[in-house]
């Protein structure tokens, strides 16, 4: 069998093997979100005039009036046909809302992570080279630091900082500046949709606005990438086939590189999977401090709410994508290492 | 590739189209900043969050709106005068009983219709018979059925009320009657929907000073002026051709953008940066202590230990006023504390609320505590909401630090605000702090609507017999001498009974731009920007 269908084929099996789990996730949100203290109805049953009379009216509205079971068998049906419900907070329905975000919470995690990566391999190959060395102090300074300033310190740090003190950033409202106009929609992600559309001034508007945001969170991340790609890294240089290839005398640069760390990767590349989906449910605070109109911020305005269905929309997304990001890890892995494609 | 090329001639296009709209000066716009987030276009929709009600304030008109007034220099919304807004001018009958509108012939809606008698009599019908907020509210002004409103001819429009109300009036003036345009609303109903709330929520069909360009829910939402409005006071449009109003979730960032001038006004800045902004002279800070507003440490009359008198009279001599008023708010507000009433009874009855004589006195907060049988103190708890956290959370430290002197232990509750109001009327929370907001602040409102029956908003779950029949006769009553006797002796009674304390009614900071011009503080706490200007 050739290297693409092993992998095709592990992947299918992986995907199917983890519909039960999707499943599961979903009915658990499900009842977790009915037990949880807080009634949805009586919170937006704010009004100044608001009686039982409105509360019953709102409740209705979302049919909590139903037992629960049926409710849930309700819901699976919704989701079966695509319609994940309505979010009481914005109004829209949550599919709507779910798909006008998640872009954005998406442009911003894959750049964060991208500036992680790029910034935490070169200092965890540089650890591990220099073992012990000022060097190695050095990225395990910057580690403790960017994981012991929490994400909205910083942020609003690099907000003070760029935008109040230096002006050189633009105003941390969002994903691009309120008096220009918006690209073309067509995927989502500003930086593609400006260079689809030719407008570079555009693009660059939007890149400066992603920059600060960007880096508060590749801050938090570097160090887990950092320290395991130091740890594998040592590993692999101390051994057999770097002894080797080093008494060959190939050139330091091909030992290092195509063979330690070629090798070293398969540790980095599970972190930075997990890294990535735990950025996209956690970057909360910096989609609060910046104003980004991403999936994260919208979710916990709706579970402050107890508004159900957003909540169950973006779990369901969470998970959804979870498992998204385990396979694209695990075709990864096949590509690092052939060895790992052999079940 | 062909494809490519014509999508960016397209959007090419698209965007050299959209310029001319756009290309308005920045003085000519208006960047207002704001925490929270707009999620219905129609004010009625149930859920409808505060800032959908200044957003409709804007889109619609209404028959009439509240004129101003100046409160300590400060110019706020009058409950007792109306300025004409579709309305013409209006004549109450002799008896009360009637009340005629004779509308605007100009007014025309968003889409060039006619404003009529007919789209009142739609708008107004609707608010009292779908299942809408406006139901609740409106029949606190008597009105209450659709065969209270006639229409006479195309531009006169008859209330008739079964009683004299004196909230009638300024029942047409809030956000819930504003007037559609009924003809396109209608065609838009369906037989299940026979109001179009589904529509509206979604759509404006109004006549109001600005029409919504964008609007994303939770992001931004953009205005573009109506040019053929002329409600306002000086018959001309409103003076900003666009409004930018914009969700940033975190206040500090609100406060730099503000002093940057990147905005130009924003009403829900934390007390520290907008004592600060002031400090620094920079901006313009007009802080209007809401004066529509309380907060209160409220406890369950109906639960013991606090169904006693003496313990709640023992916890009002034992909080430490003045600490709580400046770490909460930095001072900023008008206290209720501190008053002297010279023979016990209260001064005034005319207005609610009014300073109550309350002071710290641990000494006879002790002996009030052994009175009521508790001289060793009690354990209990003390709940506020997440969303208040940021002023309630130093009072309930000062609170508990000072409970703890006279014996009485407790434990600080921070409850998610679905939770806590859930527990509240569900009437589970034994002692709590809370606010309330009366959009129609007179006297006799505040009693029936904060103390009466066992509904959400009667947080103390008081029931005394007199202080319901006062109230009750207090509404109907036309004499406003007798009013303010039978005011008199309520504001005595809440005293004396002390259902719940009074605290403060916290400061609406405005700040802004100093070109800015006009802010007045309004009935619904939002910014009414047509009264707004730039020099």
């Amino acid at each position: 069998m050739s290297q693409l269908t092993i992998t095709a084929k592990r992947a299918g099996w992986r995907f199917a093997s983890s519909l039960p789990a999707l499943f599961g996730v979903l009915v658990f949100t499900f009842l977790l979100m009915r037990v949880l203290p807080g009634d949805p109805a009586v919170f937006f049953a704010s009004g100044p005039s608001a009686g039982k009379e409105e509360i019953e009216m709102i409740r209705k509205q979302m049919g909590l009036d139903k037992p629960v079971p049926e409710q849930l068998v309700r819901y699976l049906g919704d989701i079966g046909s695509g319609n994940l419900g309505r979010s009481l907070t914005t109004g829209q329905p949550v599919l709507a809302d779910l798909k006008s975000r998640l872009p954005a919470s998406l442009e911003l995690t894959f750049s964060a992570l991208l500036i992680a990566l790029f910034t935490a391999i070169p200092l965890g190959v540089a650890a591990a080279l220099k073992q012990g060395s000022g060097i190695d102090h050095l990225v395990r300074f910057i580690c403790a630091l960017g994981v012991c300033v929490p994400t909205f310190v910083s942020g609003l740090l690099l907000i003070y900082a760029f935008y109040y003190l230096l002006g050189i950033a633009p105003d941390p409202t969002g994903r691009v500046d309120i008096f220009s106009s918006q690209p073309p929609l067509v995927t989502g992600f500003l930086l593609i949709d400006f260079a689809l559309a030719g407008d570079w001034e555009g693009w660059r508007a939007a890149a400066s606005q992603l920059v600060l945001p960007a880096f508060t969170m590749a801050l938090f991340v570097v160090a887990p990438l950092a320290r395991i790609t130091r740890a594998a890294m040592l590993a692999s240089l101390g051994s057999d086939f770097v002894r080797t290839a080093r008494s060959l005398g190939l050139p330091p640069r091909k030992v290092i590189v195509t063979y330690a760390l070629r090798n070293a990767l398969l540790p980095v590349l599970t972190i930075a999977g997990i890294v990535f989906s735990t950025m996209l449910g956690a970057n909360v605070l910096v989609e609060k401090v910046f104003s980004w109109p991403g999936v994260a911020s919208y979710a916990l305005d709706a579970l402050l709410a107890s508004d159900y269905a957003p909540v169950q929309g973006f779990v369901l997304l969470m998970a959804s994508i979870f498992v998204v990001v385990n396979l694209t890890v695990d075709v990864l892995y096949g590509i690092a290492d052939p060895r790992v494609s052999v079940e | 590739m062909s494809i490519l090329k014509t999508a960016c001639l397209v959007a090419a296009l698209l965007s050299s189209t959209a310029l001319p709209a756009l290309a308005q000066t920045r003085a000519e716009t208006l960047r207002h900043v704001t925490g929270a987030a707009i999620n219905t276009l129609d004010p009625n929709i149930p859920g409808s969050t505060r800032e959908a009600f200044g957003l409709s304030l804007l889109t619609y008109d209404r028959l009439l709106s509240f004129g101003k007034k100046q409160l300590d220099g400060k110019w706020v919304f009058d409950l007792d005068t109306f300025k004409p807004e579709l309305a013409e001018s209006y004549t109450v009958s002799p008896d009360g009983l009637k009340i005629t509108f004779i509308l605007r012939k100009d007014a025309k809606f968003h889409d060039g219709t006619p404003v009529t008698a007919e789209d009142v009599k739609w708008s107004l019908d609707r608010a009292v018979t779908a299942n809408v907020l406006g139901k609740g509210q409106l029949l606190t002004g008597s009105l209450t059925s659709a065969d209270q409103f006639k229409v006479v001819d195309a531009h006169t429009f008859e209330v008739t009320l079964p009683k004299p109300d004196k909230l009638a009036l300024a029942n047409l003036a809030v956000v819930y009657p504003v007037i559609f345009n009924s003809k396109l609303a209608k065609s838009k109903a369906t037989a299940e929907d026979p109001w179009a709330l589904a529509w509206l929520k979604e759509n404006t069909a109004g006549s109001g000073a600005y029409i919504i360009e964008s609007f994303k829910p939770g992001e931004t939402t953009i205005l573009r002026r109506n040019p053929d409005w002329n409600r306002g006071s000086t018959d001309k449009p409103a003076a900003f051709k666009r409004i930018i109003t914009q969700t940033i979730p975190e206040a500090a960032t609100r406060a730099n953008l503000v002093e940057k001038g990147d905005a130009d006004i924003a009403i829900d800045l934390q007390a520290t940066d907008a004592a600060d902004l002031e400090k620094k002279g920079k901006l313009k800070v007009i802080s209007t202590p809401q004066y529509n507003a309380i907060t209160f440490v409220s406890f369950n009359n109906q639960m013991p230990p606090f169904d006693k008198i003496e313990v709640r009279k023992a916890i009002a001599a034992a909080l430490p006023y003045e600490d709580m008023f400046k770490a909460a708010l930095f001072g900023r507000g008008a206290p209720l504390y501190g008053a002297t009433w010279a023979d016990g009874k209260a001064p005034t009855g005319a207005t609610f609320p009014i300073p109550q004589p309350v002071k710290t006195d641990l000494v006879e907060a002790k002996k009030l505590l052994t009175a009521a049988g508790f001289p060793d103190g009690f354990s209990t708890t003390f709940s506020f909401n997440v969303g208040q956290a940021g002023t309630a959370e130093p009072m309930a430290a000062l609170l508990k630090e000072s409970l703890a002197k006279i014996g009485i232990k407790v434990d600080i509750q921070k409850l998610p605000d679905a939770q806590m109001s859930t527990l509240i009327n569900e009437k589970k929370v034994p002692f709590f702090t809370e606010g309330i907001v009366a959009w129609l602040p007179s006297m006799d409102y505040f009693y029936r609507n904060f103390y009466i029956g066992p509904i959400r908003w009667n947080y103390s779950s008081l029931n005394d017999p007199q202080i319901t029949e006062w109230a009750q006769a207090a509404r109907f009553e036309p004499d406003m001498a007798k009013y303010a006797a039978l005011g008199k002796e309520l504001n005595t009674r809440h005293f004396e009974l002390m259902p719940q304390i009074p605290l403060w009614q916290p400061s609406q900071d405005a700040v802004m731009a100093p070109s800015i011009e006009g802010y007045v503080y309004q009935f619904h706490r939002q910014i009414d920007f047509r009264d707004l200007s730039r020099k």
